[in-house]
């Protein structure tokens, strides 16, 4: 069996793949979708851990599932403000919804 | 049936607040609705209160109808219910007189709900002192009829109302916070507030020994006198009667009923059930100090009375010479606990109690009637009405005669009675007070000399000013309480007996 | 019926008529006298079984007619009220019943009933008459009085307040019904209380018998304090009156009984118009009626004598206050008899007249002479009502000449107005003259000399001669100024026009005054002593066997003496005869050499009082009781709270709340967070990204220097 450490080194790169995009893209929707990718990058470590650790205990999949959901509304909510944004201030970079700065 | 004879002082006490927060929730401007209701809220704790007059049994020893429910646990207090003759006798006085000042107080048109609420709030209040067998629930009770009170004349009073309110709330709060601190002291001491234990672990406290780094007597001195200032104040004893003619004066004619008829016997029934049982022996000590003021009460409240010129301070002064026998009675007691002569004293100084609510709330009501018809209190300004007002010139000369102390009336009784009990035990003092019930006559007789008698006043005999006679449901308001004025004056014995019974029981 | 049992309901009929005319049937006038003159009826019909009883009854003293129920629970025992019934309260329950029920009748008379009402007739003022169309002319009749159903009211309960004192067994009830008759005086004094005159006199009668009232309160309190009863028959046990004449008081050396004596005499004092408490009694006749006026002159005030009578065992322990009571009678008696004589209004003549006779019947028990003052209680009673009732008519005669002649300024009780009214008033005068006869003490056939003649014989006898000196002084000027009013009112020629057109009584009115003069010269013929000369044996004395068998001891009779009776014969038809020889002839006040104005002002005893007592009470109640010590000094140390409080409260605020709290701490603090706040405030980019670079960086600073610090 594969062991543990490269589900962690994969859902670790995933992470920093995400994370890389949420800093980086100007786009809203981009960042929305790094955030996504840093979700599952924490449920690839949920499920890695629950299949090498005491299987009879459930709490890793529970959680895995609540994250889908989380991140399912999180999304629709998050998408739902850009368009939001979009339609009034008719951009989606996020650098420029900046109103409340200093 | 058996519910209500289970609860009855529970009901009895809470009746009016519940119905006071019912009322909160008529709908608003129905000013008939809303008197009709208060007044038949009130009449439930009367009748309850008659069934407990006739359930009760004069010859058993202790509290009847006791209950008790826990209420504040933490520091050992509780909802401790309980009457014996003596309080019995105060609750069937408050469960007369609110109803007749509610009906006094139909011609109140100002915000009506708030005062009727207001009215059954204060009702509670007042039962709960006479009800309580719990230190702490005594003070409770004590401070919560205050607010009401205070509303009533600052909202509802006449001209002078603020100043009134302002004093009469801050003299009797004042006195009383040396009350608090001597109740948290004995709760301290013994972790209970239950009255009927500590009577007996308060007084078999050994003398000598110490407590709070002095001597057990120097605390129990200090506590007699943090007692008996919160109860002077209230009763009120001279000096410290001067908040007494501006509250009546300026309350609402059904807020003097009850500030006169029941307020201030709550002053003298504490001394009767605190600082008697509780400081037999500092009583004793100051039992002197206490007759002299008392005395200085009874004379210097009927000279003042007589210096009046306004009818309602008349009147009002009338009761610090009246409760001056209550507080006299009561030193007698205390200076000869045990005898025949204390027995008599305190039989008397009960009976006074109950009587002066009758007669002043009457003589209240009764010049708050002349004064919504001619808008004045001013004695000069009547004169000559008795042609005008024969029936209430016949109720008021009546109702004036049973506050001088006509024998055949109930005044007289008591008043025989505290002077018969007081006079082997404090002579002088007593031969003193004789001046006083001297000066009584004088000054009912001026205030019948200058409303009734003489020329007639030909301003209120004609037009707008025309003097109109009393009408049915003022008379209702003082029917009861010339029946039981007359019925306690010609047989007291139905009353007195109750009376005498705990008064040999309990000292 | 039992006797008991009538005796408990005697007082009710009165007291019942009083609730019914006032609650029910006050509206009606016929009613209304119906109901009162019945019930006066009743009453007496039930006293008079009741004495007709009494007189069946053998050694009735020892064994009194008695019942008693439980009052007032005191402590283990109660305190029993009751009734009695002795020789005593018989035969003052005798006159009592009578003059109350002639009072009753005599009243519908007098309030005019069945005359129109007055045309401009006032309630709370006289009657003023009506006028009426007869026979196509208009004349002035006597009006009804506007209150008549009220009088028969008071009169009702003032009924009920005499019954309840004499027969009551206690002191306690005794003085419950002595103070009821106190407040019936000051409704009847006050009666037409529009009138100031009648308001104050009221005021005042009221407040003068509340100073006795008040010591007798406190020896009824005294009393019971010592012995633990109040009932009168087991205070007058042997054990109880040795306890109480052997107990010091503590109060100048008298004796427990002495000072308790005292207490209840001055009670007396005020109640039978005693110097130095008499002048509230003229003043009463102020009040509208001779009736009212009759009432408390003939009855109420024997009250008084009635309360010494009654507790004489007691209050004869004490030598001390025995003389007091002797020394206070007969200086009254003397006292009041000379300001009688420079009186002009009728009524205020009878009215000294009153006190003086209270003061030998006082002096007479001061004495010991018991029985000798309740035979001149009972004959008084009966002359002085007899006179009172006559003047009552006497004045509405007048008033009839007044309203006939229309000139209201003509005083009708003024006896310089009259003159001449024998042959107008034919009835009124005979017993008037009856009347006077019996107070002057005519010799033989009225009751007057007898009851008199043995309250001087009982002076002699036991040897008072200043007492005895006094009282034949007072005698003498009884009889001057009795003549004096016979004559200025009846004999002569009329004085004015009034007194010309003066009419007759009505018979409710007249028939009264025959009754009583009947029992004014009868009534002496019981106390006759049995060794008088001539008359002497005829008739047995019963009075003396009667009531003197109310005493434990049997008094004496004192033996017959020559002196006594000379000097009462003399001085009687000298003062009548010395009293018309002067007054025959005098025709206005000018010509009378009597109106000494220290006499005529009562020797200021009004003035002074109203300096000494009146006056300097209402400046002491006002100024110092009322405004210097409750507004001045208590209100005063009141009002200095709150400026004080203020004044501290403004002081924390200026110096601790403001600085300290506010500036430093409050403000202080909040200028930190600002200035701090207003310099980082660029670090807000509001850009997400820089934030969570910020975080990141932060994360791999924060992380790589734990795991440096701790794990390494």
């Amino acid at each position: 069996m594969v062991p543990l450490s490269w589900y962690l080194i994969f859902a670790a790169a995933l992470f920093s793949i995400g994370l890389f995009g949420v800093l980086s893209r100007r786009n809203a929707v981009a960042i929305l979708l790094g955030i996504e990718l840093m979700l599952n990058a924490v449920n690839i470590n949920l499920a890695a851990f629950w299949r090498y650790g005491d299987v009879t205990r459930m709490a890793g999949q529970v959680f895995a599932i609540i994250v889908f959901a989380v991140a399912a509304a999180e999304v629709a909510v998050g998408l739902a403000l850009v368009i939001s944004v979009y339609r009034r201030r008719n951009t989606v970079v996020a650098d420029e919804i900046d109103m409340m700065k200093w | 049936m058996n519910f209500i004879t289970d609860h009855l002082l529970s009901l009895i006490l809470f009746t009016p607040s519940i119905a006071a927060v019912i009322m909160l929730f008529l709908p608003q401007g129905e000013n008939k609705l809303f008197r009709w209701f208060a007044f038949g809220a009130s009449l439930i704790p009367f009748v309850l209160s008659l069934v407990a007059w006739f359930e009760f049994r004069a010859f058993l020893p202790g509290f009847q109808f006791q209950e008790s429910y826990p209420w504040y646990e933490a520091i050992g207090s509780s909802l401790h219910l309980g009457v014996d003759g003596m309080s019995l006798t105060m609750v069937l006085l408050t469960t007369l007189l609110t109803p007749l000042a509610i009906l006094a107080s139909f011609t109140i048109n100002d915000k009506v709900k708030a005062y009727m609420m207001l009215f059954l709030f204060l009702e509670t209040g007042m039962l709960g002192v006479f009800m309580a067998l719990d230190l702490l629930v005594f003070f409770v009770f004590w401070e919560v009829g205050l607010v009401p009170m205070y509303f009533l004349i600052n909202q509802w009073g006449s001209a002078n109302r603020n100043y009134a309110s302002l004093k009469f709330m801050i003299y009797t709060m004042g006195g009383s916070l040396g009350l608090l601190l001597a109740v948290q002291l004995l709760g301290v001491l013994f972790g209970t507030y239950d009255l009927v234990t500590l009577y007996d672990r308060w007084n078999a406290l050994d003398s000598g020994s110490m407590l709070l780094g002095m001597s057990v007597s120097t605390v129990k001195t200090i506590a007699f006198w943090a007692f008996v200032v919160a109860f002077a104040v209230k009763v009120p004893l001279w000096p410290f009667h001067t908040w007494l003619p501006d509250a009546h004066t300026e309350a609402p004619t059904a807020g003097s009923m009850i500030l006169a008829g029941v307020m201030l016997k709550l002053g003298a029934y504490g001394f009767l059930r605190l600082i008697l049982p509780l400081y037999p022996e500092e009583a004793r000590i100051f039992a002197g100090a206490l007759a002299f003021l008392a005395t200085a009460a009874i004379v210097f409240g009927a000279f003042a009375s007589y210096a009046q010129t306004d009818f309602k301070r008349l009147v009002a002064y009338s009761s610090v010479n009246h409760m001056g026998f209550v507080v006299l009675g009561i030193a007698a007691a205390a200076f000869a606990a045990g005898t025949t002569d204390a027995t008599i004293a305190l039989n008397g100084a009960i009976l006074q109690m109950f009587n002066h609510g009758l007669s002043a709330a009457g003589m209240f009501f009764l010049v708050g009637v002349i004064y919504e018809r001619t808008h004045t209190r001013d004695l000069e300004k009547y004169g000559g009405l008795f042609p005008l007002v024969p029936v209430y010139g016949g109720i008021l000369i009546f109702t004036s005669m049973a506050s001088l102390g006509l024998p055949g009336l109930n005044g007289f009784i008591s008043e025989f009675l505290v002077v018969r009990g007081a006079y082997p035990i404090l002579t002088v003092y007593t031969v003193i007070s004789m001046l006083g019930l001297l000066f009584t006559g004088a000054y009912i007789l001026k205030g019948i000399k200058k409303v009734l008698h003489g020329p007639l006043n030909e301003h209120w005999a004609h037009g707008e000013h025309r003097l109109t006679e009393i009408n049915t449901r003022e008379i209702l308001v003082m029917a009861p309480l010339m029946a039981l004025i007359l019925w306690i004056g010609i047989y007291p014995a139905w009353i007195l007996d109750v009376i005498n019974r705990a008064v040999v029981m309990l000292f | 019926m039992t006797t008991e049992t009538l005796l408990w309901l005697i007082p009710l009929p009165p007291v019942l008529a009083f609730f019914l005319i006032v609650l029910f049937t006050n509206r009606s006038k016929a009613l209304s006298h119906s109901v009162g003159v019945g019930a006066a009826f009743l009453s007496w019909l039930m006293s008079m079984v009741v004495f007709v009883r009494a007189l069946g009854v053998e050694h009735l003293g020892e064994h009194p007619f008695e019942s008693s129920i439980n009052w007032l629970p005191t402590g283990d025992t109660w305190l029993r009220i009751g009734v009695l019934l002795d020789p005593t309260t018989a035969a003052i329950l005798f006159f009592v019943a009578l003059t109350i029920f002639m009072i009753f009748l005599y009243s519908v008379g007098y309030h005019n009933f069945g005359q129109p009402k007055g045309d401009h007739d006032h309630k709370g003022l006289p009657p003023h008459g009506a006028t009426v169309d007869e026979h196509g002319h208009t004349h002035v009749v006597p009006s009804v009085e506007p209150m008549y159903s009220r009088f028969f009211a008071f009169l009702g309960l003032f009924a009920f307040g005499m019954y309840v004192l004499v027969l009551s067994d206690n002191l306690l009830t005794f003085f419950v019904g002595w103070e009821i008759m106190g407040l019936c005086s000051y409704l009847l004094i006050g009666f037409w209380y529009a009138k100031p005159s009648a308001r104050d006199a009221a005021v005042k009668a009221f407040m003068t018998t509340r100073i006795g009232d008040v010591f007798m309160l406190l020896g009824i309190a005294y009393l019971y304090s010592v012995t633990g009863t109040l009932t009168f028959r087991e205070i007058f046990t042997e054990d109880v009156l040795h306890t109480l004449a052997s107990v010091p008081s503590g109060f100048l050396g008298f004796s427990a009984a002495g000072l308790i004596g005292l207490l209840l005499f001055i009670g007396t004092v005020g109640k039978s118009a005693q110097f130095p408490l008499h002048v509230w009694l003229p003043d009463a006749m102020e009040g509208p009626t001779p009736v009212s006026a009759m009432i408390h002159a003939a009855t109420m005030v024997s009250a008084g004598v009635y309360a010494v009578v009654r507790m004489f065992p007691l209050i004869s322990l004490d030598a001390g206050t025995m003389s007091i009571v002797a020394f206070i009678g007969a200086f009254t008696a003397i006292f009041a008899a000379t300001i009688a004589v420079a009186q002009n209004d009728i009524k205020r003549v009878l009215a000294y007249s009153t006190i003086s006779q209270l003061g030998f019947m006082i002096a007479a028990l001061g004495i010991g002479a018991y029985v000798a003052a309740v035979f001149h209680l009972i004959t008084h009673a009966f002359f002085k009502a007899l006179l009172f009732l006559g003047s009552g008519s006497v004045i509405h005669g007048m008033e009839h000449g007044v309203l006939h002649t229309g000139n209201h300024h003509v005083d009708p009780q003024d006896m310089y107005n009259m003159g001449g009214l024998r042959r107008k008033m034919p009835i009124t005068f005979w017993t008037f003259l009856i009347g006077g006869f019996a107070l002057s003490g005519f010799p033989l056939i009225t009751a007057g000399f007898w009851s008199k003649d043995e309250i001087l014989a009982d002076a002699w006898g036991h040897h008072h001669y200043a007492v005895f000196i006094v009282l034949a002084i007072a005698a003498f000027l009884t009889a001057f100024y009795t003549m004096r009013q016979i004559t200025l009112t009846f004999l002569g020629e009329p004085r004015t026009k009034e007194a010309e057109h003066a009419q007759e009584t009505p018979w409710t009115m007249t028939v009264p005054l025959i009754i009583l003069s009947i029992f004014a010269v009868g009534y002496g013929w019981v106390g006759i002593p049995e060794h008088f000369p001539v008359l002497g044996g005829l008739v047995p004395n019963w009075i003396h066997e009667f009531v003197g068998g109310t005493l434990a001891e049997h008094p004496e009779a004192v033996e017959f003496n020559w002196t006594p009776l000379l000097t009462s014969l003399f001085v009687a038809l000298g003062g009548l005869g010395l009293g018309y020889a002067v007054y025959r002839d005098v025709n206005s006040v000018a010509q009378d050499r009597f109106q000494i104005p220290l006499l005529k002002n009562k020797y200021y005893f009004d003035e002074a009082y109203n300096y000494l007592f009146v006056k300097p009470a209402y400046w002491f109640a006002e100024n110092v009781v009322y405004k210097l010590m409750d507004q001045g000094l208590i209100d005063g140390i009141l009002h200095i709270f709150g400026p004080v409080t203020d004044r501290i409260g403004a002081f924390i605020r200026n110096n601790f709340d403001l600085p300290v709290i506010n500036r430093f701490f409050g403000d202080g603090s909040a200028d930190v967070t600002y200035g701090l706040g207003e310099r980082m405030r660029f670090v807000q980019t509001g850009r997400i990204q820089q934030y969570l670079m910020f975080a990141l960086v932060t994360f791999i600073v924060v992380g790589a220097a734990l795991y440096f610090f701790l794990l390494a």
